[in-house]
């Protein structure tokens, strides 16, 4: 479970996030939002990257904001973006293994862990093989693989179907359905997606303007009526 | 501590130094924030024009082709540069800009040397008409040409900051540092700005090299780092302020000359840039700690 | 032969083991009799300038920090082991290890507080920094002999030569000497980028948010870079002492901090390779050309153009694996020896792009 509690972030005149107050239980859990809402800097500010004007985040009972941005891996703070890849030059294997490197858990399990987390992501290629060798979409898998190795406990994915086809999609949707039931963590899904977001998030939150506008029953959120003028508002 | 007089005339030739890296330091700040390049070769192309007055002065030109011709090739090399290089890494980070400028210094340095060698010890000189006129101020001579090395500073900053409020094309540059491709949709002939600001940094430039070369020394090693000094009060001012900047450079030119007559301290003044620059930099970072992951939707 | 398909340009640039060594043995033994003492001394001057190159490389191609004043770094490891070599009786390797330390001390102590600056800034820092260490290196000048904490004697007239080992003490024997330490440098980086620090580093490269989202302390790894770079660039200052035994603040210069990146940027910042490359280019090109008659600056201008031609065709950040002119040059190469050898592409099918065979579909 993670408490965000009066989450304020402010920069330069902007505010980004204005007073967010919500729980997140269990699951997986979409947060959606027009361009500018503050998705990424909520996911930034879990990620240590911001330090948010006021506010505090709760997650499985830790104090999340005075952990320093590195530990937060180490504490289970796991997160792929939307641009950056995984590390063209080395391995999936060794890609998936540097981030279990710097986890919790010791060397003796490494090999296993890493490989049962390239397994659920269902990449199909050598474990060996370069990740510069792979396209796109195998690319995200690795990235999930990441972020399942290792004991996570809060799983931040920042639009991982962007530019990616409908089949792998599909796809994707499934392995990140399970995440919250293979590894225990609570997962987070920004994406712009509709689809995406029915297909894994039983519960959705949305944001307008850096406000917290919905949060619910995916279904219901994706029904209700200040959400679609949110989303028409901006889609002019 | 030497006595006060001792120091007088330093404050002088200080405030001209700090004049000339005062409008060095607004082109480097001016072109950084409207196409996102450092050029570290301000200094470079300040000296190939101040050679080249030099020779044309000694072919017979008179003084005012020779300043013409100084500005003139800066100014050219500068656009030069600036056409056949920005569009290819417009997109690119500024380390890889300002390192790519680090390119055409090294062009400038080794034709330098080729087509004016000091390898047999040959030294050259630049004097321009004001260093023999001036005043005195009580007990120190003030040369012409160090009035207008600090007047300089001062209008060029001043035309320079009302040039980016007031105008059209100052407001389109300002408009740039922030975002290139947002200004570009919104109509802005984004690559006659960037040939404006280009051109108006390579004036400066020859501008700078032709009262350095004068204030200090024709040589291409000398003038070429030279820009360091403005660099230093560049880095200050966070690249962003031009008020800044220009306190920040006279500063740096003061401190400089003032530690002359400091015995204990004078072999060390070249440091001055350095120093400020270092403490400055460590100083003005403390505070910025967080990383920025580049921001989405 | 074998199709040119399977051309993978990394293994050209870095050639197998087998053929690493058999280089390597015959450039111990055998190269030092077939120069003339004047190409022996240049090649020496080319094993301390890669070491140079590498630790530049390690910091600009492989973690994505750009120094402008390693020069400077390798001034003072210079200036630590004359004063070691003059003032005490200390094995000459013993001392080039101490240089190497007190150096990367040095470095590491600097890279704390800058480091908290990002790519633009922390480079221009460097430029300050070494600008400072040159200015006082002039007034402080290198040990010559004298005593006191400086051990200089101005007054000297005739400056002792700093020593070399007495195993090494000839031309040939001492090139042989750096030779083999900067081998040792190279294991030494090697060792480094294909454990933990070079993961990290690559990571640390590709996106530092992406990075520090895995856990990894960029702090750390970047101080870890940074160390490791000073250390080298130490080792390697300890080496040159005893090459040119006569210490000199102008042969320090400013200008020579970005030249170096230059020819780092030219040879491949990534590649160990490139660091040979880089110091070839750096040491022996002048050499060669200084026999010639040829002015050096020739060199000037091409190592200008040659880093806008880098900068403009590498297709992202500072470092590209291998230098498109380079590879190039490789492919141009092995057509040759296709060719001699009487193989050609298959009609109808185009010469494979080896370039383009590995991008991402």
């Amino acid at each position: 479970m993670i408490e965000v509690d009066g989450l304020t972030v402010r920069y330069g005149g902007v505010t980004s996030l204005d007073a967010m107050s919500l729980t997140f239980e269990r699951g997986t859990c979409g947060l959606i939002g027009p361009n500018g809402a503050g998705k990424t800097t909520f996911f930034n500010v879990l990620s240590g990257f911001v330090r948010p004007a006021a506010g505090t985040v709760r997650a499985f009972g830790t104090d999340l904001l005075t952990m320093a941005h590195y530990r937060r891996a180490r504490w289970g703070v796991r997160r792929t973006f939307q641009t950056e890849q995984a590390i063209e030059e080395l391995s999936v294997f060794d890609n998936v293994a540097m981030v279990h490197e710097h986890s919790r858990l010791g060397r003796a399990s490494r090999r296993q862990d890493v490989l049962d987390a390239i397994e659920f992501a269902g990449l199909g290629t050598d474990p060996d093989a370069e990740v510069r060798t792979l396209g796109a979409g195998q690319r995200r898998l690795v990235e999930v693989a990441r972020a399942v190795v290792g004991q996570p406990r809060l799983v931040l994915l920042d639009e991982p179907a962007a530019g990616l086809p409908d089949e792998e999609t599909g796809h994707l949707a499934e392995v990140i359905r399970r995440i919250p039931e293979h590894t225990g963590a609570l997962a987070i899904l920004v994406d712009h997606d509709m689809s995406l977001v029915s297909a894994c998030c039983a519960t959705t939150a949305v944001l307008d303007f850096g406000k917290l506008i919905a949060s619910g029953p995916t279904a219901a959120v994706l029904r209700d009526d200040a959400v679609i003028r949110a989303y028409l508002g901006v889609d002019s | 501590m030497p006595p006060w007089s001792n120091f007088e005339p330093f404050v002088v030739s200080g405030l001209a130094l700090g004049g000339v890296y005062a409008l060095s330091g607004v082109g480097l700040v001016v072109l950084y924030r409207a196409t996102g390049v450092l050029y570290l070769a301000f200094g470079a192309v300040g000296a190939l024009g101040a050679l080249t007055a030099w020779s044309l002065a000694q072919a017979g030109a008179p003084g005012w082709l020779t300043w013409l011709a100084c500005v003139a090739v800066a100014a050219a090399v500068t656009l030069g540069y600036g056409t056949l290089f920005g569009p290819a890494l417009a997109k690119r980070d500024p380390l890889v800009k300002a390192v790519a400028t680090i390119g055409l210094t090294l062009v400038l340095y080794g034709l330098m040397d080729l087509l004016w060698t000091t390898s047999g010890g040959q030294a050259r000189s630049l004097t321009l008409p004001t260093d023999n006129s001036g005043f005195t101020i009580g007990q120190i001579t003030v040369t012409d040409t160090q009035v207008i090395a600090l007047a300089a500073g001062v209008v060029l900053t001043a035309a320079t900051a009302t040039f980016l409020r007031f105008t059209k094309l100052g407001t389109a540059m300002r408009a740039m540092a922030n975002d290139r491709e947002i200004t570009a949709t919104l109509g802005v002939p984004v690559r006659r700005v960037e040939a404006a600001a280009w051109l108006g940094c390579g004036i400066l430039a020859g501008i700078a090299g032709l009262l350095l070369a004068d204030l200090v020394a024709l040589d291409a090693t000398t003038l070429t780092f030279l820009v360091i000094s403005s660099l230093a009060a560049v880095l200050i001012a966070r690249l962003r302020s031009i008020a800044l900047t220009f306190a920040a450079a006279l500063v740096v030119g003061l401190l400089h000359d003032l530690l002359t007559p400091v015995v204990s301290l004078s072999n060390y003044r070249d440091m001055t840039p350095f120093v400020i620059a270092a403490i400055g930099l460590l100083v003005l970072s403390r505070h910025r700690v967080m990383v920025q992951s580049r921001e989405g939707a | 032969m074998r199709r040119l398909k399977s051309l993978q340009f990394k293994h050209l640039a870095r050639p197998k083991p087998a053929i690493t060594a058999v280089l390597l043995l015959f450039v111990l033994l055998a190269l030092p009799q077939l120069m003339s003492l004047y190409y022996v001394d240049t090649m020496t001057q080319v094993a301390v300038y890669s070491m140079v190159a590498l630790a530049l490389g390690v910091l600009v191609g492989r973690v994505g920090l750009v120094s402008l004043g390693q020069v400077a770094v390798l001034a003072v490891g210079a200036w630590v082991a004359a004063r070691l070599l003059f003032a005490t009786g200390q094995p000459y390797l013993l001392i080039v290890l101490e240089a190497g330390l007190v150096t990367m001390i040095a470095g590491t102590a600097i890279g704390l507080p800058a480091l908290r600056l990002r790519g633009l800034y922390l480079a221009l820092i460097t430029l300050m920094l070494a600008g400072g260490i040159t200015v006082v290196l002039a007034t402080v000048n290198f040990p010559n002999g004298g005593h006191g904490f400086l051990g200089y004697n101005g007054s000297l007239v005739h400056i002792p030569p700093i020593r070399r080992p007495s195993f090494a003490a000839s031309d040939p024997a001492y090139f042989r000497f750096a030779v083999i330490i900067a081998i040792a440098m190279f294991a030494l980086v090697l060792a480094h980028v294909k454990t933990r620090p070079g993961r990290a580093w690559a990571a640390i490269r590709q996106s530092e948010p992406a990075a520090l989202a895995a856990g990894i302390n960029t702090t750390l790894y970047k101080l870890w870079a940074f160390a490791l770079a000073s250390f080298i660039t130490g080792v390697a200052g300890g080496v040159l002492a005893g090459a040119i035994h006569y210490l000199y603040s102008i042969g320090f210069p400013t200008q020579d901090s970005i030249t170096l990146l230059a020819v780092v940027l030219m040879g491949g910042a990534y590649s160990l390779w490139g660091a040979v490359v880089a110091g070839l280019l750096y040491q022996f090109l002048p050499s060669l050309l200084n026999n010639w008659g040829v002015s050096a600056d020739w060199l000037t201008i091409l190592f200008g153009i040659g880093v806008l031609q880098v900068l403009t065709t590498a297709p992202a950040g500072l470092a590209d694996q291998v230098p498109r002119d380079l590879a190039r040059l490789y492919r141009l190469l092995y057509r040759l020896l296709g060719r001699l050898r009487g193989s050609r592409p298959r009609e109808g099918e185009p010469a494979p792009d080896p370039e383009t065979a590995e991008r991402v579909p």
